[in-house]
């Protein structure tokens, strides 16, 4: 295989930072010089153990996700009701857990909950990339962090769909789709937060803001608060669960989320990149990998003589 | 023929069988009615002898504008009332004789009782205060009035005298003894607790009535619209959200609460009317341009601290009764259009890039599998699949 531009430059990156004896680098380079040409085939021939085989979220990204997705998801059913009053369904629903005196007091504990996610999160994420950066093992790429190749591969990956390119683009860690989401969900979050905090203290809001503005700010956060937990409900049904659960080759579901592992196929497939630092960072996969094509006659050998080794070396 | 007389005859006999047990049962019916009458008859004082005609159901005539009116008395009903103790002639003045010449006059709420005296004062006991209040008040108006005014509420459409309180029937039996020990008349000490004990539990009503009260003439559509033509024609000043009061309600925070039936959180009449004066102040309900009102732009803030105790002179802007009328509220109207119109393309755009990308990874051989959740099974149309 011959890595593009891009790909030899995170490889080169990723065996630079892990600090790989040469031994190491050449057997990388020889993999990936075997590797076939063609990653679709590459990622329809290896053997994915179903809930996953590589590493893709550590056990703090593991808690946040379930705290955000079971409080979320209590936080519409308490909240729903209430905003929907006069729904059919508003009354039942509310019933169920109590009536509102008792919902409001789990709407507010679970926001309370969700907050703390947050935190969590910004913590893990900061304290995270901190100590990476002490490692010198910091790759921008690598992050969540939106660049201008998002542009680019969504632009590619839409193409590959309609048919117009044979490859789906050389994706990273985080892909458009997930960036797309993941900062979606931060700024419905925030929304959330600062418009429900309107509701429980009208008065601090209307003390720290000018008086002409309280309505107005007051207005606007009534409008958001159910607003924008029905467009997270609706984008988590409608796109997260199909994404996650429902797309070909998804379904049943990702175990991501409980494992913290990715599938081989889907690595390759979806975070290439990503996919090319494991090589770098497990020597096991290595050597998976290769037992995986050859059983299946896939991997080009140097006897082939049909391509030289990437040659990374003047990238670094 | 003989055999058909028969028949006639057997029927005959059973005929004679049920009309006998019919009469039976009808006389045993009848005593049981006359000892109820007998006994709703002495059930409260009727001393002015009204109940002679009173008491006959279906007493009651079709007046001149062809409308039933019904007036017979329910004795065992009205003792249990609020006025039980009041005398029939002390509301009904205008009757000084039996048998009474048709009545002309109603009963108006501002009669003095002549048998009851306000035992702090010594004074005729009269609802006058309470009147004269009501009479200030917005909804003001004569019982005789005609006009827009008779759409306003009169005594008796919100005090409709319901018997909501059945424990009175039998006042407990251990207070009532100890009480008869000093007053003697077991009915007087009756009489005085169940006026006490009404007082002392708590019969106001609930949030969710008070709503529903006066959303049944300010929700009314047909009504509300007509008195703001009437203003306009009139170039009268109505408020700002007298034609929204009940909807944009419903929509704020305090009115979805209530529905669910939230005690702590604002009705109309905790605005409305005054807190400190509570009982005079929600028969005094006044327009909010009304130097008076607790809702007027002076009298606001002190309203509102009611029960958001940290509220400043800013927080009197936030708007009790939102809505998104572009009338009303332009501000909010643009929002929530804009908000609508973003959802709709955020929401159709993520289902259009979902199922185009179903269809391109079908396309290129990924099937839903349940077991193991694998992918590359099915034939791609590029022809790169997976070795088998």
């Amino acid at each position: 295989m011959i890595l593009s531009d891009e790909a030899k430059n995170v490889l080169e990156t990723s065996m630079r930072q892990n600090k790989i004896t040469d031994d190491e680098r050449e057997e990388v380079l020889q993999l990936i010089a075997g590797l076939p040409d063609d990653r679709v085939l590459l990622y329809k021939n290896v053997v994915s153990n179903p809930i996953g085989d590589l590493p893709r979220y550590s056990i703090h990204i593991r808690i946040q996700h379930m705290l955000t997705f079971v409080t979320f998801l209590t936080l519409a059913f308490t909240g729903l009701p209430i905003h929907f009053g006069e729904a059919f369904w508003a009354q039942p629903f509310n019933s169920i857990l109590g009536g509102v005196e008792i919902t409001r007091i789990i709407h507010r504990t679970l926001a309370s909950i969700m907050i703390f996610s947050m935190i969590y999160h910004l913590f893990t994420i900061t304290f995270g990339a901190l100590w990476q950066l002490k490692r010198g093992r910091f790759d921008i790429r690598r992050t969540v962090i939106p660049l201008w190749k998002d542009v680019r591969d969504f632009n590619e990956d839409v193409l590959y769909f309609a048919g117009k390119r044979t490859q789906r683009p050389e994706m990273d860690k985080f892909m458009y789709k997930q960036k797309i989401h993941y900062f979606a969900a931060a700024f419905g979050n925030m929304v959330m937060i600062i418009s429900g905090s309107t509701f429980l203290f009208p008065e601090f809001w209307a003390a720290i803001l000018p008086g002409s503005l309280t309505s107005y700010f007051q207005e606007l956060m009534r409008l958001s608060h159910p607003h924008e937990a029905l467009l997270a409900l609706l984008v988590i049904a409608f796109w997260h669960w199909y994404n996650v659960h429902l797309a070909p080759g998804r379904f049943p579901m990702q175990w991501t989320f409980l494992t913290g592992k990715i599938t081989r196929e889907h690595q390759i497939e979806e975070h290439f990149l990503e996919y090319l630092r494991n090589l770098v960072e497990i020597p096991r996969e290595r050597a998976l990998l290769r037992d995986m094509l050859e059983s299946r006659e896939l991997l080009v050998t140097q006897n082939d003589d049909v391509k030289p080794v990437t040659d990374t070396a003047g990238l670094s | 023929m003989n055999i058909f007389h028969g028949r006639i005859m057997k029927y005959t006999k059973t005929t004679s069988c049920l009309l006998t047990t019919t009469r039976y049962l009808l006389l045993g019916m009848g005593l049981l009615l006359a000892s109820g009458a007998f006994n709703n008859a002495f059930s409260f004082e009727d001393d002015e002898g009204c109940l002679m005609c009173h008491k006959y159901p279906m007493m009651g005539r079709i007046t001149d504008d062809g409308v039933k009116r019904l007036y017979y008395v329910m004795p065992n009903v009205y003792q249990r009332t609020v006025h039980r103790n009041v005398p029939c002639g002390d509301c009904h003045s205008y009757i000084k004789e039996l048998p009474h010449k048709p009545v002309k006059e109603g009963v108006t709420c501002n009669s003095e009782c002549h048998s009851i005296k306000n035992p702090a004062t010594g004074k005729q006991f009269s609802h006058k205060v309470i009147y004269d209040a009501y009479k200030q008040s917005i909804h003001g108006r004569s019982k005789a009035a005609e006009g827009p005014d008779a759409d306003k509420p009169y005594c008796i459409t919100c005090h409709s005298n319901p018997l909501y309180n059945p424990a009175e029937a039998a006042p407990p039996k251990h207070i009532v003894d100890r009480c008869v020990v000093c007053h003697e008349d077991r009915k007087f000490a009756e009489r005085w607790y169940n006026h006490t004990s009404r007082r002392i539990r708590e019969v106001r009503r609930t949030s969710e009535e008070i709503v529903h009260l006066c959303s049944s003439c300010h929700g009314n559509k047909e009504l509300v619209e007509k008195h703001v033509d009437l203003a306009k024609a009139e170039n009268r000043d109505l408020g700002k959200k007298f034609s929204v009061a009940v909807t944009s309600y419903k929509e704020s925070f305090h009115g979805k609460l209530t529905q669910y039936g939230f005690k702590k959180t604002a009705n109309c009449l905790n605005c409305h009317a005054q807190e400190k004066n509570y009982f005079r102040s929600v028969h005094e309900i006044r327009p909010s341009r009304d130097p008076l009102s607790p809702v007027h732009k002076d009298n606001k803030l002190e309203t509102c601290q009611q029960c958001h105790v940290h509220a400043d002179e800013n927080f009197v802007n936030i708007d009790p009764h939102p809505t998104s009328h572009r009338g009303d509220n332009p501000f909010r109207y643009y929002a929530e259009t804009i908000y609508n119109f973003v959802s709709e393309i955020v929401i159709a755009g993520l289902v259009g890039i979902s199922l185009f990308e179903t269809f391109g990874r079908k396309r290129d051989g990924a099937a839903w599998r349940l077991k193991f959740g694998s992918t590359w099974r099915r034939k791609s149309k590029h022809g790169r699949d997976r070795v088998v």
